[in-house]
């Protein structure tokens, strides 16, 4: 493989800036989705269709007040966004997009890193991300910041299990915990949503669980906690929590085109790899909108009684048939 | 240059190592000294990683500080962080059999080590390709561990089962009756009738 490691450097670069676009106007496309299914029009004032929305809302983040409570513990009021929005940028870089290309005679390959255990590591960044939340409201030293912080922490941890136990059982089928073997897997034999489903829907719930959103958004329930563990934050460093979400719920989609859906396979996939990616995320992300415009929240029992009662035994049962199956067939 | 880098890297990993466990029992704040003990995990995983066992590390960042710790930092915060001054009124008889304790430790690990490895120790360890990866691992468990790994897997199970009977207890014990949400959930009759006819009861008394 003749690709130095500048280039991974670059890729790392142009993969970090896509997901902050992403992000960006992730908001303006929810925020006109859901008003749509709504009959409003949305953000239509800054620019044309109100496309630059996402660039004013930045400006206005970055020049308001950062304020901070006076009983804030300081260092880790601070760092809390930081580490939440960090962990969330670092998951990417195991996401094949492509199946790599040869640019001016350097070996180009279609994925930041591929390590043999990706699977587990997304996970394990994404555990550490709880942390920014814990952190972040216990820090803030406010009553509704701890609720909220408590909330997330016992719904994440909660949907954590079902959504490891979810993506078990392609795991089983492809044999290996290296996304990109999985995608290659997919190509070879196919995409993993007709034999996984019930791991595939699973892995959704668990997912928009682990995302904090509706109908699954206790953590932050306006009417009884006002914003939840960002209570407190303004300015960026409110922008970074909910850059983190955001860019959380990317991953996650991400994962789940990668997983089930054949990752950037496709149509001519030599050339149009990293677009039948793209098209494949958007979709989903459209779902996860749609999901949060159609559906109202839950209760917080019926939260953990549906996590617990239904989605982890149901992934348990996928797990267990899918193991059998490809042990007798 | 790669060498070096592994140098560096271990200098700085078991230095953060050593650090954050001071750190962890010096804190005088609960919740200070799990985020130590996070950090402490964490260099360990670093320090896992630099052995080439990458799943190792993966998992120990995934299950300790990813899962336990969670829970730790979790009840703390619940309980509330009280200050409690480790070596308030100087150092009694337990910190001073601590360092006592932790110093035989060292040597005895040192001493076990060095006889164990020997000469060994000095020369760089074969490691192939697939060393640590969860391939060899798993291989590793169904084979020359198959019994430690069945055994642990009965604990955990076990554990488990553990862990629900005492949180059903707790939920169907005589003060809880119709008080916790998941009962109000699922017995609706009641609940709400008793919650409802209390209020008037009280205007009565009053």
């Amino acid at each position: 493989m003749n690709e130095p490691w500048w280039i991974d450097g670059i890729k790392s670069v142009v993969i970090v800036n896509l997901v902050l676009l992403t992000f960006a106007y992730m908001t303006l496309v929810e925020r006109k989705v859901m008003a749509r299914m709504q009959l409003r029009y949305g953000p239509n004032r800054a620019g044309p269709f109100g496309l630059l929305q996402p660039m004013a809302d930045l400006v206005k983040l970055i020049r308001k007040e950062s304020f901070f409570p006076a009983n804030a513990v300081d260092t880790l009021y601070i760092a809390a966004p930081v580490v939440s929005a960090v962990t969330a940028l670092t998951a990417f870089a195991v996401i094949p997009f492509g199946p790599g290309w040869e640019i001016f005679g350097y070996d180009v390959s279609g994925y930041v890193v591929n390590v043999p255990i990706a699977l587990i590591l997304l996970f394990a960044l994404g555990s550490l991300g709880i942390y920014g939340f814990i952190i972040g409201g216990w820090a803030s030293e406010s009553k509704y910041s701890l609720l909220g912080s408590m909330r997330t922490c016992a719904q994440l941890v909660s949907y954590e299990v079902s959504l490891a136990l979810s993506v078990l059982g392609v795991v089983i089928m492809s044999g290996s915990l290296s996304l990109v073997d999985i995608v290659d897997k997919q190509n070879e034999t196919m995409w993993f949503f007709v034999p996984q489903f019930v791991g595939l829907i699973t892995f959704f719930i668990a997912g928009i669980a682990e995302t904090n959103r509706a109908p699954f958004d206790l953590p932050e329930a306006e009417q009884e906690l006002v914003a939840g563990y960002h209570t407190e934050y303004s300015g960026m460093r409110f922008g970074l929590f909910q850059m983190a979400e955001y860019i959380n719920m990317i991953t996650l989609s991400a994962l789940c085109v990668t997983l089930f859906f054949g990752g950037w396979h496709g149509w001519n996939d030599d050339v149009l790899g990293p677009l039948w990616f793209i098209l494949k995320l958007l979709i989903i992300l459209f779902v996860f909108i749609w999901m949060r415009a159609t559906l109202p929240r839950l209760r917080y029992d019926q939260l953990m009684a549906f996590g617990w009662k239904i989605l982890l035994p149901a992934a348990t049962l996928n797990a267990l048939l899918t193991a059998l199956l490809v042990v007798a067939l | 240059m790669g060498n070096f880098l592994v140098w560096v890297v271990w200098v700085a990993a078991a230095f953060a190592c050593l650090g954050s466990a001071v750190a962890v029992i010096t804190f005088a704040n609960p919740f200070y000294s799990a985020l130590a003990l996070v950090g402490n995990l964490g260099s360990l995983a670093v320090l896992y990683l630099l052995l080439s066992a990458e799943f190792v590390a993966a998992a120990q960042m995934l299950v300790y500080a990813g899962a336990v710790m969670v829970m730790f930092l979790f009840v703390i915060a619940y309980l509330g962080g009280r200050a409690e001054t480790p070596w308030a009124g100087g150092p009694g008889w337990q910190a001073v059999a601590a360092v006592g304790a932790a110093g035989a430790l060292l040597v005895e690990i040192v001493v076990a080590v060095g006889l164990k490895a020997g000469g060994r120790l000095s020369e760089e360890a074969d490691v192939d390709a697939f060393f640590g990866g969860p391939h060899e691992i798993g291989r590793l468990f169904l084979t020359d561990h198959l019994l430690a790994f069945e055994i642990t897997s009965i604990v955990l199970l076990i554990a488990a089962i553990g862990g629900v009977i005492l949180g059903s207890n707790a939920r169907s014990g005589p003060e809880s009756t119709g008080g916790s949400p998941a009962r109000a959930g699922g017995t609706r009759s009641p609940a709400p009738s008793i919650s409802a006819a209390q209020p008037p009861e009280g205007e009565a008394a009053r």
